[in-house]
């Protein structure tokens, strides 16, 4: 219990920005919090609680599970820092790279595959995987 | 006459008699009432938590440090472990990425820059 009180700020932002399927759970002194963010808005801000509770993440006594989903036919803009985005075959660095997108250029949803890896599409065409980290789901007009 | 008497007051010492039982039956186990707890509303199905493979973990871990060389990042037995350097403005990036795996528990441990 003592690690649920320690995150508790946490917990409770979570539940009023509505995360979905929230689950809380505590194991060997470990505390798993996982659910479904509405934004990645959301999942930054509940981030950077974390961050403030722990500074830097450094006590390993949290496992943050927060997604956010691409919904299929939805755009998303690709933020990598400055570089292209690298689409590949399929979904691992070990795939062959298909083709690129543009810093800042908004592709297709496809479908997201998992956790990790959403299938795209590009205005020229190129359609492969690429990785979640870069895109940033873009509200639907 | 004398026998109908008799007769009555033998039914009326077994009235009271019965009364006075039955008003101790009464006061029976009013102190040894049973108070279960009500623990179903305060506690939710907890289901065990959901730890990935240290195979899957490998793969994950592989491709969300493939673009921050200069870290690495071992597993074992569910742990990820994070060592080497990082500036500090890539950091949650990279945390959610490997929080994101089901681990069964993340070490941070980077010099961060």
């Amino acid at each position: 219990m003592a690690v649920q009180q320690k995150y508790q700020e946490l917990i409770n932002a979570a539940r009023t920005a509505g995360v979905g399927n929230l689950q809380v759970r505590e194991q060997n002194n470990v505390l798993y919090i996982d659910g479904q963010a509405p934004s990645g808005q959301v999942k930054d801000q509940l981030w950077n609680i974390y961050n403030r509770i722990d500074p830097d993440y450094r006590s390993g006594d949290l496992v943050l599970d927060i997604k956010t989903t691409n919904a299929s036919g939805s755009k998303a803009k690709v933020v990598t820092e400055k570089s292209n985005l690298n689409i590949r075959k399929g979904p691992g660095t070990d795939q062959p790279i298909v083709g690129k997108a543009a810093h800042h250029e908004l592709i297709t949803v496809v479908s997201q595959t998992n956790d990790e890896w959403t299938l795209v599409r590009t205005d020229a065409g190129e359609e492969g995987y690429v990785y979640n980290r870069y895109l940033e789901r873009v509200p639907s007009p | 006459m004398k026998r109908v008497r008799f007769n009555l007051i033998v039914v009326a010492i077994a009235a009271l008699t019965t009364a006075g039982l039955s008003s101790c039956k009464g006061k029976t186990d009013t102190d040894t009432t049973n108070k279960t707890a009500d623990t179903t509303s305060s506690t939710t199905t907890t289901a065990p938590v959901e730890v990935s493979s240290d195979e899957a973990l490998l793969s994950g871990v592989k491709d969300a440090t493939k673009d921050y060389p200069t870290v690495t990042a071992t597993v074992e037995n569910g742990v990820v472990t994070l060592t080497g350097t990082l500036e500090r403005s890539k950091l949650q990036d990279l945390m959610q990425s490997i929080h994101n795996l089901k681990p069964r528990d993340v070490k941070q441990q980077l010099t961060l820059i």
